[in-house]
């Protein structure tokens, strides 16, 4: 009988649940006009602080801390940053944005740093209309076809980077025979796919090798190699593992050099004898005009250990912050005005030209990959 | 077996007197008393205190990350009830768990998204899902089933590996870009599309597999699991088939992480093989832990605690909050006389400002910094705290020698203060201990509050593990030596 | 065929083995003894290479070394030991000890927090970043020993060396002294070896040390060959470290070696013939799914490894 009674019980709550499920509205898509006082704004950072890809997020942040300092210094302005850490993680990535746009004080968010976390986040920042601007998301899906409205991003995509290494290893290289590795990781894996693409177009033979995105080991992979092989495309996140499997084509006796993608880009972790690394930003390490820069940001963390992924999001952080001074005007802004504001962003940069976005989100033009040549440990741009 | 104290009555079947009386034999402890009282509370009570809550929490909310979250909460406490299932009734170590949650996600990814062309009515979609994982884990267990303990837990955390190594590299899944326009849950032929929608699904998935779950663990086959727990070789000899049991927990435990997975996936939006990993299975097994294994009421409980605090401590704010929090009520809970947790603050607080006021006599440098954290609490705490200048970096890491030293420090100090058998000895060591903490948590710890989550969700399992293996409610069981 | 590859194969496969090797001991000497699956021995090993990291730091770092290399290796590994040994003793005595008489699972649990609790606080401490090594530049990779047409790094060398040599001395100490034989008693018969006058709880001490330190020692091995640390890296060693204690036989020390070297090799054929071996189906991004079958399929067809006895099960 209580058994009986029980079943009962749980059938009618189960029924009304459902029904209570499907008679609920769609919230209204439109996003609330929210005004804030712009006494108390907020940029939310949303990158990996923890995991895999936790160094990234940490210098974005650390550079994003200075460019929020610098900026209220000079303009007089308060605003704050608030932490989401996305652990490099799909759905923890999307909870953080679901947090950030439920928060009035979230003026605009900072990122996503990988393009993973911009595509979980992009429809719910767009539902709130709010402005994100990556410094470090290159993913090409990103912005085709605007998926994401208020999305934009202070760096090239990966539909520049790809055909500058195609052009670059085919052209400048003249390289007939290359390997590339990828690292199984959503960077990873497309940008290898679309520049092995390009490269068998042009008639070169390539050859394609994997590798965990925590491997430390490359020998064997490295075995694989041949001996005509003069270039190894390795588009990674790792640093070290860049500078390992240089070293250990040299321990092998192979005469390949390689050819790092974006992560690898580190002067003080990748040092081969001869090598090349593509990056979405330049390094103001080298950049003689943004001493002045590197001289504040050192003050500021007393102990400098970034390189070239930082300074894009202290970009990112700085237009944001003027679109959101700039629709503060009057007292009051919307996050809608902010992303219009946004749109007409037209800033000195301190990573390139000035930036100004296109209709997609993207820099206007496209902006360049920086390309350094490493030569006995010693970087040098060549374009 | 044991011989307990000869007692006139006839001895009940099924009951040993030894066993019964163990309970008095044991101080009780604010826990085993909560514990006590909810074995009293009938089963139905039981369900409405569960439900109810979950049931209005949509009502009483008005932030969409609020609702996200509560979402999360019922899917993790889905998988927590699924893992309870193996872990909790009969004893087996399954570390492959979180596989069968990516497998219900990544199927209903394949019934349902414009990548795969189709879009299944979920009504059909997720029954079909939890059978076809429930099979997947027969399959798993079948060839586990002849590995005791600590063997099934390693083969099943390869075959969680494999599954991770399939899913990155696959064509099929997309790989590491993981299938990311999934089709909304389609719900006899309307979409559900607002995030009241999704909750209320997800509750009646919870209703449904809780209730099914408590008349599975009171049927014949629920005892059998506890007594295969109990002794495995004893179960045997009373000609229970306890191969086929096991596998059947498997199976069940399999299907209920398919159904968490198959409603993850399109409350998502995306699924990613980088979300099915050893920390989603780690932050699992403490919810199933901490609210006791075996008690359905347990885990739920759990996994809620368990969400909510990962939640609050993302934001500096409010885990300050929490972690005050906690140590204060863990503090007056576990110490005894009543006055003593009292006695213990208020020494801290004039250790602390002797301490604060000597250093900033001897070292200014040691006091002139300002910690992470921004809530009152945090301010309050400041000028009492030691917080050097630029000991944490602003990239959240320690700079200097330091703060590392600090951090090791404590964690010998506390392993050391267990080591204390005097109570009275432990109480005044407790002291700088706490101090130490205090200082420790808004230096190092705060500055990076995701990771120091993580750091206390593994201090409380081997701590847990020690103090109380049965965890907030579960039963304790009485090892007859 | 193409001999070079295969002998190169054969020399990266011998060192990943060594490192393997040294970690399935410590595996094999704890579960002997305890029949405890040590899950947090893997971040053992990370915590020693970090030690190991430091004491480079200190000393100088590797372009600018304040002793000579032979003399930094050596304190590198041997502070790794000690570091890695009193670890081991901690989680033993703060996290096994209290749970002795506790059903099975509980130890496993408590090993599951030890592990994330250490992995996530190194992460804490040092940050997610790899840390480097630097070992290409303490000793260039073309100074080596030639082997026909192959040139093989002295720190491979240095490496298999060592491990081969811990080894032995372990094989020595088992084998040849009264400690040897307390822990070949107590791991036969807990029980009994009480019961002889065996003061159990010391040997499982010394047994935890000695098996940590194998594990501190193999850290600095892997971050001076390989070049770069990080707070996960214990996880892989250790899984492959549990695999090859299982091939060998586990509780069984010289399976335990060969079982280490027969993992090492066999990851490393993997990585270089599975393409050809399937036609080009699979790259060598499934190079991992091998070691994990090779541990299903000795799990099932023979559990007790190569070198192990069946276990009889006493009632």
């Amino acid at each position: 009988m209580r058994k009986a009674l029980f079943v009962v019980g749980l059938a009618g709550l189960v029924a009304a649940a459902v029904v209570t499920a499907a008679v609920a509205r769609p919230a209204a898509q439109a996003a609330p006009a929210q005004v804030a006082a712009c006494t108390n704004v907020s940029l939310g950072f949303l990158g990996p602080l923890t995991g895999p890809a936790g160094f990234l997020g940490q210098e974005q942040l650390s550079w994003l801390r200075f460019g929020v300092q610098k900026y209220n210094r000079a303009e007089g302005t308060r605003f704050k940053v608030v932490l989401g850490d996305t652990q490099l993680k799909a759905p923890v990535a999307r909870t953080v944005a679901r947090r950030f746009a439920s928060d009035r004080n979230v003026m605009a968010v900072i990122g996503g740093s990988e393009s993973q976390a911009v595509r979980v986040s992009g429809k719910l920042f767009q539902a709130a209309s709010l402005a994100s601007v990556s410094g470090s998301a290159t993913a090409i899906d990103l912005t085709k076809g605007r998926p994401y409205r208020t999305f934009f991003r202070v760096i090239p995509n990966d539909a520049i980077q790809g055909p500058d290494i195609i052009n670059f290893v085919s052209r400048n290289l003249k390289a007939r025979n290359v390997v590339i590795i990828d690292s199984q990781d959503d960077y990873s894996v497309p940008l290898s796919s679309a520049v092995a693409r390009g490269l068998r177009a042009r008639n070169v033979n390539v050859g394609r090798e994997s590798v965990a995105a925590d491997d430390t080991d490359f020998s064997s992979v490295v075995a694989n190699v041949g001996s005509n092989v003069t270039v190894v495309i390795f588009a990674t996140q790792v640093a070290t593992a860049a500078n390992t499997l240089s070293n250990q084509l040299r321990e092998q006796g192979k005469r390949a050099i390689v050819f790092g993608t974006d992560g690898a880009y580190s002067p003080s972790q990748f040092k081969p004898r001869s090598g090349y690394v593509s990056v979405f930003a330049p390094d103001l390490h080298f950049d003689p005009r943004a001493r002045a820069v590197i001289r504040e940001y050192r003050r500021f963390v007393s102990k400098d250990t970034s390189g070239a992924f930082g300074p894009a999001t202290y970009m990112a952080a700085w237009v944001a912050m003027s679109a959101i001074e700039r629709a503060c005007a009057d007292g009051t802004a919307t996050r809608a005005e902010v992303v219009r504001q946004l749109r007409r962003t037209n800033s000195p940069s301190i990573i390139g030209p000035n930036i100004r976005f296109d209709a997609k989100g993207d820099l206007r033009g496209g902006g360049a990959f920086v390309i350094y040549r490493i030569t006995n440990g010693k970087y040098a741009a060549i374009r | 077996m044991s011989t307990g104290p000869q007692s006139p009555e006839p001895p009940r079947i099924g009951v040993d007197e030894w066993v019964a009386s163990s309970e008095e034999r044991r101080a009780r402890s604010v826990a085993d008393r909560l514990q006590e009282r909810l074995e009293r509370t009938p089963a139905a009570a039981k369900l409405v205190a569960l439900a109810l809550p979950f049931a209005i929490f949509p009502l009483l909310v008005d932030s969409d990350y609020l609702k996200q979250v509560g979402i999360d909460t019922l899917i993790f406490v889905l998988l927590a009830l699924g893992l309870n299932v193996a872990v909790g009734w009969v004893g087996l170590l399954d570390l492959g768990f979180v596989a069968f949650f990516g497998l219900g996600a990544y199927l209903y990814a394949s019934v349902a998204s414009e990548y795969a062309g189709r879009h299944w009515e979920a009504q059909f979609a997720v029954p079909a899902i939890a059978i076809a994982v429930a099979a997947a884990g027969f399959l798993v267990g079948l060839p586990s089933r002849r590995l005791v303990g600590d063997y099934l837990a390693i083969v099943t955390l390869f075959f969680l590996q494999i599954w991770l190594v399939v899913l990155i590299n696959a064509s099929f899944t997309r790989g590491p870009n993981g299938i990311s326009d999934i089709y909304p849950l389609k719900l006899f032929g309307r979409e559900i599309v607002s995030l009241n929608g999704y909750y209320y699904v997800t509750f009646a998935a919870f209703v449904v597999i809780v209730s099914f779950l408590y008349l599975l663990g009171r049927s014949r086959t629920g005892r059998a699991w506890r007594a295969v727990r109990e002794d495995e070789l004893a179960a045997e000899l009373m000609t229970m088939p306890v191969n086929r049991l096991k596998l059947m927990a498997f199976a069940v435990g399999a299907g209920i992480a398919g159904v968490a997975g198959a409603l993850f996936a399109p409350a998502q939006g995306a699924v990613f093989p980088a979300s099915f990993d050893i920390v989603l299975l780690i932050t699992v097994y403490a919810m199933v832990v901490l609210g006791g294994a075996g008690s359905l009421f347990g885990v739920t409980v759990g996994a809620v605690l368990i969400n909510a605090s990962l939640e609050a401590l993302r934001d500096p704010d409010d885990a300050s909050w929490l972690f005050y929090g906690v140590v204060v009520l863990a503090l007056i809970l576990l110490m005894r006389p009543r006055w003593l947790p009292v006695a213990v603050l208020g020494a801290t607080a004039v250790f602390g400002v002797v301490v604060h006021e000597v250093a900033e006599q001897v070292r200014p440098s040691l006091v002139s910094g300002t910690t992470f954290g921004t809530a009152s609490v945090d301010r309050l705490v400041d000028s009492w705290v030691l917080v050097p200048e630029g000991a944490v970096g602003p990239d959240g890491l320690p700079a200097g020698a330091l703060a590392r030293l600090a951090y090791i420090g404590l964690i010998a100090a506390i392993l050391a203060l267990t080591l204390i058998r005097s109570p009275l000895w432990r109480a005044i060591a407790l002291v700088p201990v706490l101090y130490l903490t205090f200082c420790v948590w808004e230096n190092i710890l705060l500055a990076q509050p995701a990771v120091a989550r993580f750091v206390l969700i593994g201090a409380m399992l081997v701590a847990l593990m020690a103090v109380r293996p049965q965890g907030l409610f579960g039963k304790q069981r009485v090892e007859v030596v | 065929m193409d001999w070079d590859k295969l002998v190169q194969l054969i020399v990266n496969g011998l060192t990943l083995g060594s490192v393997y090797a040294l970690v399935a001991l410590g595996f094999s000497m704890v579960y002997g003894i305890l029949k405890l699956l040590n899950l947090a021995h893997g971040d053992v090993l990370m915590i020693g290479a970090f030690i190991g990291w430091g004491v480079l730091g200190w000393l100088g770092g590797a372009q600018d070394p304040v002793v000579a290399v032979w003399l930094l290796i050596v304190l590198m590994i041997l502070a790794a030991m000690v570091g890695g040994g009193f670890l081991g003793v901690a989680i033993e005595r703060f996290a096994y000890r209290p749970l002795r008489r506790a059903p099975r699972i509980a130890p496993l649990i408590s090993a599951l927090g030890v592990s994330f609790f250490i992995q996530n606080s190194v992460l804490l401490l040092f940050g997610a970043n790899f840390r480097s090594y630097e070992s290409f530049d303490l000793v260039d990779v073309e100074v080596g020993v030639s082997v026909g047409p192959l040139n093989i790094w002295i720190l491979r060398i240095v490496v298999m060396a060592a491990a081969l040599a811990m080894m032995l001395g372990l094989w020595i100490l088992v084998t040849r002294t009264k400690l040897g034989k307390a822990m070949r008693a107590t791991a036969f018969d807990r029980e009994a070896a009480a019961m002889m006058g065996i003061d159990v709880d010391r040997v499982i001490v010394k047994t935890f040390f000695i098996g940590s330190a194998l594990a501190g020692a193999a850290g600095v091995l892997v971050g001076l060959v390989f070049g770069s640390i990080n707070h996960f890296m214990g996880f892989g060693y250790g899984l492959k470290g549990f695999t090859a204690a299982v091939v060998g036989g586990i509780g069984s020390i010289p399976g335990a070696m060969f079982g280490g070297l027969f993992i090492g090799l066999a990851e490393a054929f993997s990585v270089g013939y599975i393409e050809d071996l399937t036609r080009g189906r699979l790259g060598s991004a499934f190079s991992d799914l091998v070691v994990f079958l090779i541990l299903v399929i000795f799990m099932l067809v023979r559990p007790q490894g190569i070198f192990g006895k069946p276990e009889v099960k006493k009632v």
